[in-house]
């Protein structure tokens, strides 16, 4: 197990490598505008500029600048999203502060979010395999369908103007100043973002659980268990859901690791300040280190999740061992 | 929302009535309407977008940060009383100076006095305001990295490109130690020389980055003053008390009221002195601003009641219907000019529009008030006949609009007359029967209202024979990457505007018409009035020459404020549009928005392009 978590950790860094050179290639090679250009304010002059290409360092070779921000990518602190080159161009506030400053609210708008869908999706897609056709199971894939029909940014509008706006039930969006995040969660705040971000998995999981478990409960071993007498009760929730669950483990780590990146769609329709909404408002601004600050940020999530979801499947099925 | 609102004014009107009824006539506030006016409360507005520079005063060039700092958190020598033009609103008045400065006989050296007894915000609330303070902010302005995004120009350039302030381009190099045009005999005396006149100067002398900063502020801050900025107005960042300066910039924890992308929040100065100050009435005990996402949710939380004013961002449509036609609502709708000109921008070098005549008879057939209407209407500007808006050059030329048309609809007959006149109609038909009249490349963003426009533009030039190839697309990596750069031979660039920095015609002219603001690394200079025949050759143009208003706008740059300064610029704006001929101007933009039923004392401030938050009140003090 040793052996394969070293592994891992090099793959990790391998990822990383591989994510910030592509996401360094595309803004040096899009047809964007000049950073200094935005650095450098509504008036300006071509003296301006090589002074601001200078103080940022884009004069020098692009192996070069790839370099000062290949430092940042030492999952190590001093290197690590480091303030000497991961700072906003625009307000110069370092990448990494504002990072830990707005992770709490992806991280309560993740897992809430998260378990909504686990308690919406499992019992939908268990009922629907158990009962196979009937009146419940066309129901849950009815719900399943919309779910997945539903475009997130349609679905967050269309809550916020009815409970908020028309009924009065919701709460206003966002904090409000000086709110703190577990006033706000308290408030009410995060329920429509969560059944927002949540139905979308919801549908997913409720789909993928219904498929595994119909595929495990026609495998030999329901039957031998069925035969022994064991009750259908414990047929299905000890013997047939373990094995099914295996790869809604898989999907969960691998969804949840995403969305610590940033949900930026339901972020920014809600007006959280989480990673989302700072990553897309980066995009809009053309503001490169951020952009190259939360992609490894989010790529460092996932490639993580993934590594403790594979350690979680060796917990799961004994015959998974890694060496 | 009407209850609460006729709550308010019957409110008013009884105090209005008991205070007549003392027999002690209380004048209100001077020239601010509204009678009685009751200080207190905390005014909650909402905005669609932080700042850009984090509120250091060096950097941020845009209009809400700056009202932010004439309002509430900087005062600088010279400032302006924060009410409209009427009311004397865009004339520059001593704020920290005792009085306007001197100026020497060849109009190079300004001589500031500096009041007695103006202390800084806490932490240094016991630190007088002394001339070395703006020494500070000068010196900032020649430190590359404390300036980016700024408008340091205004203090490093003179016309030849050598420095304004005289060696301030030494120090930013670091061949000298300080700046030797930046002198203080005494703690309350500040003498600037300047290396050629430039009557304007005081103006610049009023904008936020002149703003004084103690010593040991801004050391280790070059990137991020405006985080642990001390403030002098009447108002500061909460918690700037709790600023740390004893401490390596480093360890410094910045200041808690201003929270990048979630909220600002102001709070009393205790350090300010109405006594000093006669520019700010600061009736508020605060302001708080919650940045959110869309303009829709902030519009949704006025209406709602949670918020008192959208700081930026136009009313949707239906709310300005509401308003603008129900009486009872009337009142809180509130249009201003903003000193700003949108305007259709044409090629000069480039054929057809390389012909003056041509030039001409798009001035002549531009439907400008279609224009408006895609725009959303009357409420959002006045037909513009000129360059300069009239609030800036005080009226003269309020009348003068060389090819006026009735209600602004154009006119196709004067159009064509002109076309006539013009090399590429060659029959005389007034319609343009030229090659170079068809597939005219015009330019333009593609959001609306610029798409509607586009489409009433191309209908417009259609009468006279001018056939434009539209190419639409993002604002900023598309139409401003093809417009600003000559090699890219734009034709037609319809969807620009410009908007002052100050009180003053320079603001307008050599940005955007002058030589220095052409290619991509200037601004913002489309038309390139004023290329040389060496850009003009590079880029390719069959044109070798193009006229040049440089040597008018100098001459006017270098007057002393006054009416001859002034009759310069309006002479320079009738060169332009009766021999240049560069733009259709088509509005002068207005400020057009919705104050909550608590917002009593509803004051413009013409320099800030703004609602008047110095003046600004909230009814019964905000109980």
């Amino acid at each position: 197990m040793t052996r394969y978590l070293v592994r891992r950790i090099l793959f990790l860094i391998l990822v990383l490598v591989f994510v910030s050179f592509l996401t360094f290639f595309i803004f040096l090679k899009l047809p964007a505008s000049d950073p200094a250009r935005l650095v450098a304010g509504r008036q300006t002059t071509p003296e301006i500029l090589a002074e601001i290409r200078t103080n940022l360092g884009l004069d020098k070779p692009w192996y070069v600048q790839y370099g000062r921000f290949a430092k940042g990518l030492v999952p190590w602190p001093g290197f690590f999203l480091n303030e000497q080159v991961y700072y906003s161009y625009g307000n110069f506030i370092a990448v990494k502060e504002e990072i830990y400053r707005r992770l709490p609210v992806t991280i309560a708008l993740t897992l809430g979010a998260a378990v909504l869908w686990l308690i919406i999706g499992l019992p939908i897609g268990i009922v629907s395999a158990i009962r196979k056709r009937s009146l419940a199971d066309r129901a849950g894939m009815l719900f399943a369908l919309f779910g997945v029909s539903a475009p997130v940014f349609w679905l967050g509008y269309v809550m916020l103007f009815v409970f908020w706006f028309k009924l009065g039930w919701a709460p206003s969006p966002g904090l409000d100043i000086k709110e703190s995040l577990g006033h706000a969660i308290l408030a009410g705040k995060f329920i429509l973002p969560w059944v927002t971000l949540s139905l979308l998995f919801a549908a997913f999981y409720a789909r993928m659980v219904r498929g595994t478990l119909i595929e495990t409960m026609s495998e030999d071993y329901i039957r031998t268990a069925r035969a022994k007498g064991l009750s259908e009760r414990r047929v299905i929730f000890k013997h047939g859901l373990r094995a099914a669950l295996t790869p809604v483990v898989t999907m969960f780590g691998l969804d949840v690791g995403s969305l610590l990146g940033g949900a930026i769609i339901t972020e920014t329709i809600f007006d959280l300040d989480g990673v989302g909404k700072y990553t897309i408002d980066a995009i809009y601004d053309q503001d490169f280190p951020v952009v190259m600050g939360v992609t490894i940020f989010a790529a460092f999530f996932i490639v993580v999740a993934n590594l403790v979801v594979d350690v979680l499947y060796a917990v799961l099925d004994p015959r998974v061992r890694y060496t | 929302m009407i209850r609460r609102y006729l709550r308010v004014v019957a409110l008013v009107g009884v105090l209005a009535v008991v205070a007549a009824a003392c027999g002690e006539e209380e004048a209100p506030p001077e020239a601010t309407p509204g009678g009685q006016i009751q200080a207190g409360g905390v005014i909650k507005m909402g905005i669609s977008a932080d700042v850009d520079e984090a509120f250091d005063p060096a950097k941020e060039y845009s209009q809400i940060s700056w009202s932010i700092y004439n309002c509430c958190l900087l005062r600088t020598l010279l400032q302006y009383n924060g009410l409209d033009a009427a009311n004397g609103g865009s004339e520059v008045q001593p704020d920290l100076a005792t009085d306007l400065p001197e100026l020497s006989d060849d109009g190079l050296v300004y001589t500031f006095h500096i009041k007695d007894g103006v202390f800084f915000s806490p932490p240094f609330e016991d630190v007088e305001i002394t001339s070395a303070d703006f020494v500070r902010a000068i010196e900032r302005e020649a430190c590359t990295v404390c300036h980016e995004g700024g408008y340091a120009f205004y203090y490093t350039d003179s016309s030849t490109g050598d420095s304004l302030i005289e060696g301030i381009q030494e120090f930013a190099e670091g061949k000298a130690d300080s700046i030797s045009g930046v002198q203080t005999p005494d703690d309350k005396t500040l003498v600037i020389t300047l290396t050629e006149p430039t009557g304007d100067f005081p103006l610049r002398m009023a904008m936020p980055a002149m703003a004084p900063i103690p010593e040991g502020a801004a050391e280790g801050h070059d990137k991020d003053y405006g985080r642990y900025l001390v403030a002098s107005g009447p108002y500061m960042w909460e918690g700037s008390d709790q600023l740390d300066f004893s401490v390596p910039a480093k360890q410094q924890d910045p200041v808690s009221g201003y929270d990048p992308g979630r909220s600002w929040v102001l709070v009393r100065n205790p350090s300010w002195d109405p006594d000093t100050d006669d520019l700010r009435s600061a009736y508020l005990d605060g302001v708080e601003v919650s940045i959110n996402e869309s303009s829709d949710v902030n519009f949704n939380k006025w209406e709602s009641g949670e918020i008192d004013y959208v700081y930026d961002g136009v009313p949707p449509a239906e709310l300005l219907q509401q308003y603008s036609t129900d009486p009872e609502l009337k009142d809180q709708l509130h249009v201003n000019p903003t000193d700003g000109l949108r305007y259709l921008s044409m090629n000069i070098a480039e054929p057809p529009f390389d012909d003056v005549h041509v030039r001409k008879a798009m001035n002549y057939v531009i439907d400008k008030d279609a224009l408006r209407r895609a725009r959303g209407g009357e409420l959002y500007g006045g037909i513009a006949g000129h360059i300069i808006p009239d609030t800036i050059l005080g009226g003269v030329l309020a009348d003068y609009d060389p090819y006026a048309s009735e209600g602004g609809q154009g006119d196709i007959e004067a159009a064509k007359e002109e076309m006539k006149q013009s090399k590429y109609d060659t029959d005389g038909d007034g319609v343009c029967d030229a090659p170079e009249c068809k597939g005219v490349p015009l330019i333009a963003d593609r959001e609306d209202p610029y798409a509607s426009q586009n489409a009433i533009i191309a209908d417009n030039a259609a009468n006279i024979g001018i056939d434009f190839k539209v190419s639409e697309g993002d604002r900023y990596t598309f139409m401003y990457e093809k417009c600003l750069d000559p090699a890219a031979h734009a034709a037609f660039c319809p969807s620009v505007g410009w908007f002052k920095d100050y009180g003053d015609a320079y603001t307008f002219g050599p940005p955007i018409l002058g030589s220095v603001g052409i290619g991509p690394e200037g601004c913002c200079n489309y038309s390139l009035v004023g290329a040389s025949p060496a850009v003009l050759r590079k880029d390719g143009y069959k044109v070798t020459s193009v006229p040049s208003l440089d040597d008018q706008m100098a001459e006017c740059a270098r007057l002393p404020l006054g009416d001859e300064r002034t009759n310069c610029w309006a002479d320079w704006d009738r060169t332009t549009m009766e021999e240049v001929v560069p733009f259709v101007p088509w509005i002068f933009d207005n400020e057009v928005r919705l104050a909550g039923p608590r917002i009593v004392n509803y004051t413009y401030s013409s320099n800030q392009g703004t609602m008047a938050l110095q003046h600004v009140a909230l009814a019964g003090g905000g109980a």
